[in-house]
């Protein structure tokens, strides 16, 4: 079985850069995109097994991604990981809504978050 | 007439409709408005002159007409029996005229029977009469008035003559001289007599005609008394009438004034004024309350100049505090970006991704790895404070379940309370139904609580519990630590609020965890309190409804 690939929506590049170095000692693929427009395109060109979206991105937020994701057949059923904003309680609520799989708060522990994809898209 | 008493109609000094309208408040109403009567009690009101003055005046007038009443009544009386004494006097002479005109009579019968009879007797019967006239003459004499003085000297004279006759018959008679002595009767006495008589009918003439005419003077008299009397009591019950009608509407209408005005003032209406014709106490009052209503008027502007300058000012604190929350929520997500790098690589570090790390740097990046978390959560608690002050703070509600709120708890305090040594336990009834409310935010609370306890103990233990209480679940810490004085428990849930400094000092925090508890368990309709022995421990408590109602106010 081939590698899973994995779409990280984030546009802070620390951020990004923390999930690259993560996944290095994975068997997981990692592609990048850093707003909501790009995610979405990423995720259609890519097919990836699991997406991690930021929901507070520039151009589309990543709840609206979200739902373009969701309607759209070929990546209806991508499990799709929302990382929200603890401040903003009600975000976890509204991020299950527009149809994310799971969520995470920032600032999130790289471990959970390797527990927490490793869940979804179990290793190959 | 003072010339603005004419345009007092129009502009309220009649009085406004009363609540039920009788015939004599009708009357007085179309005496006010259609007749001079208006003019004149607007004129009495005008007149300058203390209510007592003008009162006493009123009752001054009218008791001045009933003592004209009573002078000229007594006058009247007088004249009246002046006139029947002069009746009676007139009355009187003519019963004397004709009582003489009588002896007379009997004095000639009496000669004539001496010339039958021939006796002395009879002779003095004559004269005897003859003194009976003379007496009655004289009082006549006495009272008669001058005018007839004449004719009573005429009758005298008559008289006087008769007597010379009668003393000669008389003498004749004695003497036997019968003949000679009819003669003299036949020839002088007797025309004497029809003399008298005639003199004496005139007598009683003239007092019956003073008598007719003194009777149609007294009947004329009466009728004017009468008249004079009916036209003052006519008058003075009249002037009574005006008088009243007017000095009492002078200060009715002006009262009714006040009462409208005041009215008026009572529902709102500040600066409304009042025009009362009134120079008197009246007057005066409605000078203060017109004095009074301008006063109101001007602290009613300036109030309502202040609650708009408020509103205006509350407005802008409104917009400040929104704009304060706005930015704190953007801050929050600009914040915690590179909190999650910071916290993120040194987690990463830890665990070796990047290699082996020194023995020497594990320290180190443990202490940057426990300030980091400090970091976020004092980040954490300052935006749910502005959230919660915002009123944007929204519970996400959830079936939970109590247990896991405190086996969370423990779970993440356990390492701390075994690292001071401290004896730590739960209590959870097993029975313990689900509940619905903000789960996370439930969990913070007891976690608050928890994390103050084993803060605030040295030694001994910490207990956290819940069970349920009726419709509530009672969620409970108690410690065997430092404790709070009784008067300062109320005030540890306000915010940034610790107990002295030195003991800020040395535990640390910044004094939010309280008052975040407080609002997210009212934000649950619930309440928190705390008992407290100083040196023997605290327990704290919340309560939160079993099952929080979606749509509560945040
Ligand atoms: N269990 C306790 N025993 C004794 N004192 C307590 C206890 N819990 C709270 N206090 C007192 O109440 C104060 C306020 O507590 P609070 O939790 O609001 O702030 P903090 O713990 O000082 O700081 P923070 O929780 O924000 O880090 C504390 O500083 C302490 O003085
Ligand atoms: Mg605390």
């Amino acid at each position: 079985m081939s590698a899973k690939t994995i779409l990280y929506v984030e546009d802070n590049e620390f951020n990004r850069k923390i999930v690259r170095d993560l996944l290095a000692r994975t068997s997981y693929r990692l592609v990048e995109a850093t707003d909501g427009e790009a995610g979405v395109t990423m995720a259609l060109q890519e097919s990836p097994n699991l997406i991690l979206m930021d929901i507070q991105l520039p151009k589309i937020s990543g709840l609206d991604a979200t739902r373009r994701l969701r309607a759209d057949p070929r990546t209806a059923q991508v499990p799709i990981i929302a990382i929200t904003s603890y401040a903003l309680s009600g975000d976890d609520q509204k991020a299950l809504d527009a149809g994310a799989s799971a969520y995470l708060a920032k600032p999130y522990s790289p471990r959970e978050l390797l527990d927490l994809i490793r869940k979804l898209a179990p290793e190959s | 007439m003072p010339p603005q008493a004419a345009s007092h109609p129009e502009n309220g000094a009649v009085p406004a409709p009363a609540p039920h309208l009788g015939w004599g408040e009708g009357l007085a109403r179309f005496l006010l408005t259609r007749s001079p009567l208006g003019l004149v009690v607007r004129w009495f009101a005008s007149v300058p002159g203390s209510v007592h003055a003008k009162l006493l005046c009123g009752f001054m007038l009218i008791t001045l007409v009933l003592i004209a009443m009573g002078a000229t009544g007594l006058q009247i009386i007088a004249k009246m029996s002046r006139q029947s004494q002069l009746m009676h006097q007139a009355h009187d002479r003519g019963t004397w005229s004709l009582q003489m005109e009588h002896a007379f009579a009997m004095q000639m019968n009496f000669t004539s029977l001496a010339l039958i009879l021939k006796d002395e007797a009879t002779i003095a019967r004559i004269l005897r009469e003859n003194n009976r006239f003379n007496n009655t003459m004289a009082r006549i004499e006495e009272a008669s008035p001058p005018e007839e003085r004449e004719l009573i000297q005429r009758i005298r004279t008559a008289q006087e003559e008769a007597m010379t006759t009668v003393a000669d018959i008389a003498n004749l008679v004695r003497d036997g001289r019968l003949d000679e002595a009819t003669k003299l009767q036949v020839a002088k006495e007797y025309p004497l007599y029809v003399q008298i008589e005639a003199l004496i009918n005139q007598v009683v003439k003239i007092e019956q005609d003073k008598m007719d005419g003194l009777r149609r003077s007294v009947a004329a008299e009466n009728q004017r008394a009468l008249i004079l009397m009916g036209g003052f009591v006519v008058a003075s019950i009249g002037l009574a009438l005006l008088l009243g009608f007017v000095i009492s509407w002078s200060f009715i209408l002006p009262v009714r004034e006040a009462q409208g005005f005041l009215g008026r003032v009572a529902t709102g209406d500040f600066g409304a004024r009042i025009a009362v014709p009134n120079r008197d106490e009246f007057g005066v009052l409605a000078d203060h309350l017109n004095r009074m209503s301008r006063e109101l008027q001007r602290l009613h502007e300036d109030q309502r100049a202040a609650a708009r300058e408020l509103t205006t000012l509350n407005e802008k604190l409104k917009r400040a505090s929104m704009a304060k929350s706005e930015f704190l929520a953007s801050m929050s997500h600009e914040l915690r970006t590179p909190m999650n790098a910071i916290l993120g690589f040194t987690e990463l570090m830890l665990d070796g991704i990047y290699g082996e790390i020194p023995p020497s740097l594990k320290g180190p990046l443990t202490d940057v790895q426990a300030n980091g978390k400090h970091l976020l959560r004092l980040i954490n608690e300052v935006l749910d404070l502005s959230k919660i002050e915002a009123g944007r703070m929204e519970l996400s509600l959830g079936e939970y379940s109590a247990r896991d709120v405190v086996e969370t708890v423990t779970a993440s305090l356990r390492s701390l309370a075994a690292e001071k040594g401290l004896e730590f336990s739960a209590r959870v009834p097993e029975d313990i139904p689900p509940a619905v409310g903000d789960a996370k935010r439930i969990t913070q609370c007891l976690m608050n609580l928890a994390g103050n306890a084993l803060k605030f103990t040295k030694e001994g233990r910490v207990e956290i519990g819940v069970e349920p209480k009726g419709n509530t679940l009672l969620y409970r810490v108690s410690d065997t630590g430092i404790g709070i004085p009784q008067d300062q428990i109320g005030r540890l849930f306000e915010e940034f609020r610790q107990l002295d400094a030195t003991v800020a000092h040395e535990f640390g925090g910044t004094g939010l965890g309280l008052s975040i508890t407080k609002k997210f368990v009212e934000l649950h309709g619930g309440r928190v309190w705390a008992e407290s022995q100083v040196g023997k421990g605290s327990t704290f408590f919340f309560s939160i409804p079993l099952r929080v109602d979606k749509g509560r106010p945040t």
